[in-house]
């Protein structure tokens, strides 16, 4: 049977397809169709299926990365949603946390809420700090409220109260009197969307994921009738900004968690990679047009964060833990008034591109300089089919060269020093700043731009070996193929140890873990294949943010054993030690949240990591070209087809090795060797 | 690795940008580390801290990004007053100071410490990396610090000359506990200076990191050439202001010790790009805390100019040398010791409105109509059934923004030198034995205009246990924040006691140590922001949109524009 991964992105639709049986697998691509993702879904499997003489009853399920929700919020062209609050909290999504976006900008404001006033209302109900209720909601101001939310013509309803996450009673009554009268009108409760304290968060959190309801849904509505009317039986998983699947129905309700999910799955797959090369610490480098993403993996797994901003809203949900800089192939380098050289964050994006595409793009941008200094080849991007004009790249760096007062090639070559640097400090932050050594790491470069620039920010960062996947053009499609599905059940509790024990903490955490079983039950997960991890987050009474700390591992039932006070607090100083580079050894704890996260795993590919030692040998370059790896030294640098090279072919730098999506740049010293499953290593020597 | 760089002559305006960032990087990340590990509520929820690279001559080089603009050049002139008490000979490696004096040693009120470490690069002294938070208490005679009632510094805190808390490495046990014997909550407080002390420890590591690939000679070569090239870039930015005289007067309302309707003036002298800020005419420094010292008026000036001309300046010393203030001594924007200072920020906020005022004329396109024009502070404390220390819970309460040139002011929004988060209500009520009945926006608080300015905040607060104490601060509840070009003013804020039994009873716009019932709530309103603009020039749209967004009663403005629609738009 095969699992297929499918990544819709803005130009292609990407395929990887696995036998569960033999490993086997099957790379594919088709145009996107933007106007209705579907079809290119359901005819590129078509054609894939067809192509590899796979019948559509061997399809046991179809692994899916979607930009709806993503684009749906970029364009603003959510739901018409409305918003019930607790009686005197209806301006909240206005107000916010009353700051201003830029400290010194006059101009700029946060984002228009989603929901404006005059569909903002508010009930009369409120619940208290402890949980208990202080003033419960009649029926009839329910009915009321119910009818003047339907009146208001809404596609969508939020509804966010103080304190939902200890009672959810009122949402809830809520939330049934809407069912009763229209029960067809997606409805997100925060209490369960979202069930943990800070009330803004929260509340936004509720109302993007309304906002996002009705467009999610009626997409995926058509997508699974087009499945099932040609490919019946397969399941379909959606993914996650957390880097796991969730079926068609939980997508359905929380729409919110594929916000993000985009570069999760590319994550997912360069673990993949890791695995086949035997590399459990990588540090991942995407980079692309606009902007490259930057992710760390332990151990072969990512962490993941909790508080992000999507389009200028703040959210509380996990996401993988990625971190975005603004340095893409389009960036554009341009004087600062202080006549300093910047690189980005303005993009020429793909329209109209750099300056050498020829499509009218007019600044010099990181791609112009790539092919000044010959790193790249004027015979163009995508195996040819995209020449490059290198007297436009000369011309706008002409211009730069005259505002600046250096050479133009100087000025390419400092473009790439600055772009390095950008990402070499995106790097450092979720690996220094947290505690991390990049230099325990594998850099995994990989995005059209990633390669030609990955062997310079490992040398910067002190890593000594790059490694580029075989296919670097479908990492997403294939994270999507060995994704797991998972759930994350979380609750505020906020129990001080040493003077509650630790006793609450587990009768919280057995509340979730019955969550959990239920859920396990839901997705039909067998028992051998459950995984449920709990974590607690816990700070010292009076701080602000919490710490992760993984305690227990409830898989296989309640831990024989249960961490102590004394137990919890060592490992929790442990952990703000290594953040923060201190611990109050005599200061109290408190635990804020407990957290369970499961996992059901859907398939086992083992990636043997395969035997890189190949028979050695030398490829044969295609051509020669200059090319400057540092300011005014151009050197005559053999040019590979990458295609062309066999498992074990070992390449001395200076190299330039091109593929259809990728150039990789290998410095003098470096050495590269493609491995026995077709990625390549790169080992940095000394300058 | 690449080789290390030791040749100042290299540095050109690719390796210039390059270090320029990984300085503003390391100043960054260690805000980061400080504001997540902290304690204080101002330092953990309002990111009222900050972190500055200065370098061998106490020159700033890089301030975090994020730092509230208040503390924009906070800690100018700290390495002066090091130098005071010490000679250079005797800082060390593994030292770090500690000083928290607004009148000596570079910090605006008593809360705010600054924990100041020298590093030195091949051997030589080479700079401070300098850590400042605002703590939650800091001794005197009030909880937090910051009451109304204060008139002198004595009463604020304990004032700590610049001194060493850490001597190579070894903390000074005595210093500390002497610091902490004479502040509330100690265990706290002492976490919050922990965190400095490690956020100081990072900065310092991060400097020897980028040590490792510039020599000193380098980095002092880069460190000129960044602080000439801001200099240069702002006096670019002033060459936009016309020469010529501008002038400003407006007025505060009180220090809560009979001094009312305190008079301000403003001239500004731009004579070939060279602007003379000049505060002469300002009354006397007054008894109540709400006067501000030379430096913390100084720096409102640089924060309205870089918000005015070029909001993505970097931070650093080339900001502060490129314009001059002039202001008597014992003024109210050039107070002199023991003058108390702890509200200083009603003050600079009204500096940074007159600059805006004096300015709107020459530049027309970026002044916006007066904010909210206050930070309005609203304590409450008193015991607690659940914490045998009590409780003290400070919070600022939000107005409106001003218009702008081409659209509305932004409603519930923090203006110039502050912009602090709010606390969630669920944090409040979790944590305080208190219940907040609403947080909403204050309808009619906008003032009108072609733009109108934004509404102001109004959070109801109900003590669950007695005693409580309120304590309030709050300015513009008098003297309107006003408009530009002919838009109308922002309500006024207030604060006032709402009984059970339906009574209401108007408060002062400084109160201290009230006692509150159980059976009474606060009532606090911000004001909102002033238009820019005639209000008949007001689009259609805009006055539809601001009755159903319930920014205007229809009552409001049948009696403040009676043709406000016009016989046109009534046929529409």
């Amino acid at each position: 049977m095969f699992v297929v991964g499918c990544d819709v992105g803005g130009t292609f639709t990407d395929f990887c397809a696995i036998d569960m049986d033999t490993g086997a697998e099957i790379v594919f691509k088709v145009p996107s169709t933007p106007d209705d993702p579907a079809r290119a879904i359901v005819d590129g499997l078509d054609r894939m299926l067809a192509s590899h003489g796979v019948s559509a009853d061997q399809v046991a399920r179809l692994e899916h990365g979607t930009t709806v929700a993503t684009n749906t919020l970029i364009q603003r062209k959510g739901a018409t949603v409305v918003l019930i609050t607790t009686e005197g909290f209806a301006d909240l999504l206005e107000i916010g946390r009353q700051i201003r976006p830029h400290n010194y900008d006059l101009q700029q404001d946060a984002p228009t809420p989603l929901v404006p006033a005059e569909l903002r209302f508010e009930l009369a109900e409120r619940v208290l700090a402890t949980g208990e209720p202080h003033k419960v909601p009649t029926a009839e101001d329910i009915d009321r409220i119910v009818a003047r939310c339907l009146d208001a013509g809404a596609d969508a309803c939020a509804v966010c109260f103080l304190f939902s996450f200890l009672n959810p009673r009122h949402e809830e009554a809520v939330g049934e009197a809407l069912a009763r009268r229209r029960p067809d009108l997606p409805v997100s409760l925060s209490s369960e969307v979202l069930p943990e304290f800070r009330e803004f968060e929260r509340l936004t959190t509720t109302v993007l994921n309304a906002y996002l309801q009705p467009a999610l849904g009626s997409y995926l509505s058509h997508l699974k009738q087009q499945m099932d009317a040609r490919y019946p039986g397969v399941v379909i998983g959606i993914n996650q900004s957390s880097g796991g699947l969730m079926s068609v129905e939980r997508a359905r309700n929380y729409p919110i968690r594929t916000a993000l999910s985009g570069p999760a799955a590319g994550v997912a797959g360069a673990i993949q990679v890791a695995k086949t090369s035997g590399e459990p610490n990588v540090i991942t480098l995407d980079m692309g047009g606009t902007s490259a993403d930057v992710c760390l993996i332990r151990e072969f797994a990512f962490d993941v964060g909790l508080d992000h901003n999507v389009s200028g809203f703040p959210i509380r949900l996990p996401v993988v833990g990625i971190n975005t800089v603004g340095a893409g192939g389009g960036s554009i380098a341009w004087m600062e008034a202080d006549g300093l050289l910047k690189v980005g964050p303005i993009s020429a994006g793909s329209v109209p591109g750099p300056a050498c595409y020829g499509s009218g793009g007019t600044e010099p941008t990181v791609t112009d300089a790539n092919l000044l200094l010959g790193r790249l080849s004027e015979g163009g991007l995508l195996a040819g089919e995209m020449p490059l004009d290198r007297a436009a790249s000369e011309a706008v760096f002409e211009r730069l060269s005259r505002q600046i007062g250096m050479q133009s090639f100087d000025i390419a070559q400092g473009v790439l020093e600055i772009v390095v640097s950008n990402m070499v400090q995106a790097i450092r932050s979720i690996s220094t700043e947290r505690g991390h050594d990049p230099r325990e790491c594998v850099l995994m470069a990989f995005g059209g731009a990633g390669p030609l620039h990955g062997v310079e920010v490992a040398r910067a960062l002190g890593i000594d070996r790059v490694l580029v996947p075989a296919a670097p053009g479908i990492l997403c499609a294939k994270g999507l193929v060995v994704a797991d599905l998972t759930e994350e059940f979380s609750r505020t509790v906020r129990v001080r140890p040493e003077t509650d024990g630790m006793d609450a903490v587990w009768r919280y955490l057995g509340e979730l873990v019955e969550a959990g079983s239920a859920w396990f039950a839901t997705e039909e997960i067998p028992e051998n294949e459950r995984v449920a991890r709990a974590v607690l987050e816990v700070r010292y009474i009076g701080q602000n943010y919490e710490v992760p700390i993984e305690v227990a591992d409830y898989s296989k039932g309640p831990p024989e054993k249960h961490l102590s006070v004394d137990e919890l607090r060592e490992l929790f100083m442990r952990e703000h030690d290594r953040r923060y580079g201190f611990f109050n050894a005599e200061d109290p704890v408190e635990v804020v949240n407990v957290r369970l996260r499961v996992r059901g795993r859907l398939k086992r590919i083992d990636a043997a990591p395969s035997a890189p030692q190949a028979e050695e040998g030398a490829g044969e370059p295609i051509t020669h070209r200059d090319v400057q790896f540092k300011r005014g030294a151009w050197v005559k640098t053999p040019i590979y087809d990458r295609a062309s090279l066999a498992a074990g072919t070992r390449i001395a730098g200076p190299a330039v090795l091109q593929q259809m999506d990728t150039t990789i740049v290998v410095y003098p010293g470096d050495k590269a060797s493609v491995q026995g499953n077709g990625n390549l290593l790169i080992e940095i020597g000394a300058i | 690795m690449k080789e290390r760089v030791t040749n100042p002559d290299s540095l050109d305006p690719i390796s210039i940008a390059i270090l320029q960032n990984a300085l503003r990087s390391i100043a960054d990340e260690a805000y980061l580390a400080l504001m997540k590990s902290a304690y204080s509520t101002n330092i953990k929820e309002r990111h009222d801290h900050s972190i500055i690279v200065m370098d061998a001559k106490g020159r700033i080089v890089a301030q975090a990004e994020r730092a509230l603009p208040g503390h924009v050049g906070a800690a100018l002139g700290v390495l002066e007053a090091i130098y005071e008490r010490y000679d250079e000979s005797e800082i060390l490696p593994g030292d770090i100071f500690i000083t928290n004096d607004p009148y000596k040693g570079g910090t605006t009120h008593l809360p705010d410490v600054n924990i100041v470490k020298p590093y030195f690069v091949d051997g030589r002294f080479l700079g401070l990396i300098c850590t400042l938070a605002h703590h939650a208490d800091i001794g005197g005679a009030a909880p937090g610090s910051m009451s109304s009632h204060l008139t002198n510094l004595y009463q604020e805190g304990i004032r700590i000359p610049a001194m060493k808390l850490m001597r190579e490495g070894e903390l000074d046990k005595d210093v500390f506990d002497l610091i902490l014997a004479n502040i509330r909550i100690p265990i706290e407080r002492r976490g919050d200076y922990f965190a400095q002390i490690a956020a100081c420890n990072l900065g310092e590591r991060r400097m020897q990191e980028l040590a490792q690939s510039y020599s000193a000679g380098v980095l002092e070569a880069a460190y000129e050439e960044i602080i000439s090239r801001t200099a240069v870039r702002i006096e670019a930015a002033l060459r936009r202001i016309p020469d010529g005289v501008y002038r400003f007067e407006d007025v505060m309302d009180d220090d809560g010790f009979g001094a009312v309707n305190i008079p301000l003036k403003l001239e500004v002298r731009v004579k070939n790009g060279y602007p003379t800020f000049d505060f002469t005419g300002c009354a006397p420094q007054v008894t109540g805390n709400i006067n501000c010292t030379f430096n913390a008026t100084k720096r409102v000036v640089a924060y309205v100019l870089k918000a005015l001309l070029d909001p993505d300046i970097p931070t650093n010393q080339g900001m502060f040398d490129c314009f001059d203030v002039i202001a008597e001594d014992s003024t109210i924007v050039n107070s002199t010791f023991p003058a108390a200072v702890a509200n200083r920020s009603q003050t600079s906020q009204r500096v940074a409105d007159m600059v805006i005022g004096a300015l709107a004329p020459a530049l027309p396109d970026r002044a916006t109509g007066c904010s909210h024009g206050t930070t309005v502070l609203a304590g409450f404390s008193g015991p607690y059934s659940k914490n045998p220390d009590g409780y003290v819970y400070f919070e600022v309460v939000a107005g409106g923004g001003g218009a702008r040139a081409t659209k509305d002011g932004k409603h519930g929004v923090m203006v110039h030198v502050t912009n602090t988060s709010n606390l969630p209500v669920e944090v409040i009520e979790m944590e305080y034995p208190l219940f907040v009945e609403s947080y909403a926006l204050v309808e009619n608080s906008g003032g009108l205009g072609k733009f109108c300015g934004g509404r102001g905040i109004r959070r109801i607060v109900r003590p669950l246990e007695e005693p409580c104490y309120f304590e309030g601060n709050g300015e513009r509840f008098k003297n309107q924040p006003w408009g530009v070009f002919g838009g109308g003013p922002g309500k006024s804020g207030r604060f006032y006691l709402r009984h059970d039994d339906g009574r209401t009873e108007e408060l002062p716009g400084k109160v201290a140590g009230l006692a509150i019932g159980k059976n009474q709530s606060i009532v606090i309103e911000a004001p909102g922001g002033g238009g820019y603009g005639p209000f008949s020039e007001r689009s259609h749209d805009g006055l539809e949109r601001d009755v159903r967004a319930g920014n205007y009663t229809e009552t409001y403005l049948e009696i403040a524009v009676p043709d406000r629609f016009g016989p046109a738009s009534r046929e529409e």
